[in-house]
């Protein structure tokens, strides 16, 4: 006779709270002791079994052996023993057999015996439905260089889990590392019917993982876990993995050097191919401070060129050698308001060189070769300050209408800087080179004939503005350059006569000096004639 | 005319279409969630049923709720809104006798009284369509089951036996109600 027990078995939906969920040991609800029931019954649901287990409250009565009924609440059936569960020593039952219908509430009763004497009753009901968690499914993991995957499997064939139950159910994997407990969802499209992996990612290196994997009611219900499955995670496997991969790559990129370099030998052995040490000035290196800061040139040296604009009367011959008082006049030195001291290059003219006919003509200073040239003058160097432009002197006149003209060219040798110190102590004393067989020199009689009338300034500093109000004829360009100096002879000029040259030595106090190629240095002291 | 007509028509028709698809979406979660409310709610009632057996009562359960089958939409549709609208009628009784808490019946009340409110537009619609499959069997059980329940009510004068009894029962069906609510597929 079955006593009957006020064991209340309250379902365990007001009681979420105080259900425990085991991360070990499965799902497990209790049923609170709201009346004087004398033991406790708790269901667990793991591995698709139903586990029934009781507790006695009062430790003191331990029954020899227990036995188990049940009944349902749709029915009025009579209670009906558990063939598995009939004086037995254990407090547990496997019911996964017995319970197979989830819509239904089941009453449970345990009756514990002693000495063939009932000593516990208790009962106990369960709504599977909402009592019973669905079992988690199925889950493989793998380890991979840097992440852990899991792979969850569905067994959709089991009666216990039928697939319209799966649509009111999440899916959840739990990453437990430690203390940690770390819950991922995936995110699975529709209901959950297939298979499907999941990638956990951002671990730990050398941290043990357990992952546990359950379906968890999209509504509250309780939860059944599955076991966890641990591994330790090594992220070494990708380094290693890799490290033979690298020494690989080294031994092979060491190989192909060592083949190229033995190709390059060989072939350089045989003559196929040429090396070369010396290499073209274009590809010398050692220089490249050069080329990359190329020395700047020397500054050059600056010289301020002033257009001296000479107006000079123009003369015409006389053929009157008797009257010089033009010429006088022209060679008279005038003084400009510059302070500097003009000294006109005066003398008989030679007929121009242009015109041949007229030299010719020329009776009484024949002195020129028709096909003379201008005077040679050293060609000063290239520099732009002592630079004078070989233009029409200003003794020269443009016209060509048969007077004598007097050429020559006045310049400035640069690289008679130095020389030019050696005359800077002779006052008075020009010194300039021309060419005898192209001008007539002749000495002056009088004091004014020594005056000549000269373009270049005696001093290296002074530029020398020439003036001439008398003078209509074109200008010359004159250049004055600090410490250089003009080797000027003497200002008096004289048209010399081949013939008369030797003649007219005596009279003057010149000297000459052969600096051959047919010119002569003539060298005036002006103080003979003042 | 005739066209426009006759285009005016096929909008309507594809537009109520995917009105109609995706309101099973959205009503399959809401009739879970409210599905699950009340099964809260009547966990919550004052419950020994294992006091009770002699109480215990074949209502005559509906095939269709013992074994879970398979069910179109529609069909569905229609087996809910018959199921709530009688859970809805027997929780109207009187159950002050039961012990059961006013404010719990209550929320269901409402709970209830929501769920309908989602399904009749569609229920309607599925009537007039004519677009169930199911024929009229299901519904003759399922109405004989809950005049059974209000019968068996009634002459237990909705005591606190009547009360656990019919507890059980109205568990046992939202658990149904809720294994119909995954039908709501688009």
């Amino acid at each position: 006779m079955l006593l009957s027990q006020n064991v209340s078995a309250i379902g365990p939906l007001n009681l979420y709270p105080m259900v425990h969920i085991s991360l070990v040991f499965g799902i497990s609800y209790v049923v609170p002791d709201l009346s004087d029931e004398s033991c406790t019954f708790k269901m667990r649901f793991r591995n698709f079994q139903s586990i029934l287990s009781w507790e006695l409250k009062n430790r003191s009565i331990v029954p020899a052996h227990y036995t188990l009924w049940y009944t349902i609440m749709s029915k009025p059936e009579d209670m009906k023993v558990v063939k598995d569960c009939i004086n037995i020593t254990r407090s547990f039952c496997d019911l996964t057999d017995v319970w197979v219908n989830t819509t239904d509430m089941y009453i449970s009763q345990v009756v514990g015996y002693r000495e063939n004497a009932v000593v516990v009753n208790c009962m106990g009901s369960f709504f599977l439905v909402s009592d019973k968690p669905l079992d988690p499914p199925k889950f493989e993991i793998v380890d991979f260089t840097n992440n852990i995957s899991v792979n969850v499997k569905f067994q959709l064939d089991s009666p216990r889990i039928p697939s319209e139950e799966l649509q009111f159910y999440l899916a959840f994997i739990e990453e437990h590392a430690g203390n940690s407990v770390k819950r991922h969802q995936p995110q699975i499209t529709g209901n959950i019917t297939e298979n499907f992996n999941y990638v956990i990612d951002k671990l730990i290196p050398n941290t043990n993982y357990c992952i546990s994997v359950y379906f968890e009611p999209k509504y509250p219900r309780k939860i059944n876990r599955s076991p966890l499955k641990c591994t330790l995670f090594r992220p070494r496997r990708e380094s290693e993995s890799s490290e033979p991969a690298t020494i690989g790559g080294i031994i092979i990129l060491f190989l192909l050097t060592a083949v190229c370099v033995s190709t390059v030998m060989v072939l350089k052995r045989i003559g196929y191919i040429c090396l070369r040490n010396d290499f073209p000035e274009a590809l010398n290196f050692y220089k490249l401070s050069v080329w990359v800061f190329p020395e700047l040139p020397p500054l050059e040296k600056m010289a301020t060129v002033e257009v001296i604009h000479i107006t000079r009367k123009k003369k015409e011959w006389n053929y009157n050698y008797d009257d010089e008082s033009d010429i006088e006049n022209e060679a008279a030195p005038r003084v400009n308001s510059g302070g500097y001291t003009k000294h006109g290059l005066t003398g008989r003219l030679c007929p121009a060189s242009t015109t041949s006919a007229s030299l010719e003509d020329c009776s009484l200073e024949d002195c020129s070769d028709p096909s003379a040239e201008e005077p040679y003058l050293p060609e000063p160097k290239r520099d732009a300050e002592t630079r004078v432009a070989p233009g029409p002197g200003p003794w020269q006149s443009e016209g060509t209408s048969g007077g004598y003209q007097m050429r020559g060219t006045l310049w400035q040798d640069p690289t008679s800087e130095e020389d030019s110190d050696s005359t800077e102590g002779s006052e008075g004393r020009i010194v300039f080179n021309v060419n005898l067989n192209s001008v007539c020199v002749r000495a002056l009689e009088d004091d004014k004939d020594s005056e000549v009338t000269l373009m270049s300034p005696s001093r290296p500093e002074d530029t020398a503005v020439l003036e001439d109000l008398n003078e209509t004829e074109s200008s010359l360009l004159v250049a004055s350059e600090e410490g250089t100096q003009l080797p000027f002879t003497d200002p008096s000029m004289e048209c010399l006569r081949p013939q008369d040259a030797l003649s007219d030595k005596s009279d003057t106090s010149e000297s000459d000096v052969d600096m051959g190629d047919g010119y002569i240095v003539r060298q005036v002291n002006l103080k003979n004639f003042n | 005319m005739t066209y426009r007509c006759l285009l005016q028509m096929v909008l309507l028709l594809c537009l109520s279409t995917t009105a109609l698809s995706r309101s099973y979406s959205l009503l399959r979660f809401q009739q879970g969630l409210s599905l699950e409310v009340c099964q809260n709610f009547l966990w919550q009632l004052p419950s020994t049923p294992q006091h009770y057996l002699e109480a215990r009562m074949d209502f005559q359960v509906p095939e269709e709720m013992k074994q879970a089958q398979q069910f179109q939409k529609e069909d569905a549709v229609l087996v809910m809104y018959e199921m709530l609208q009688q859970i809805f009628s027997i929780l109207t009784r009187d159950f002050s006798s039961t012990g059961w808490s006013d404010t719990i019946i209550e929320h269901l009340l409402e709970e209830l009284y929501g769920q309908m409110n989602r399904l009749e537009p569609i229920q309607k619609e599925i009537m007039q369509k004519q677009t169930s499959t199911m024929g009229d069997t299901t519904v003759l059980h399922l109405r004989k089951y809950y005049f059974n329940l209000g019968k068996y009510l009634k002459s237990k004068e909705h005591n606190r036996c009547a009360g656990a009894v019919v507890q059980v029962q109205l568990l046992r069906n939202f658990s149904f109600l809720k294994s119909l609510t995954g039908y709501l597929r688009d």
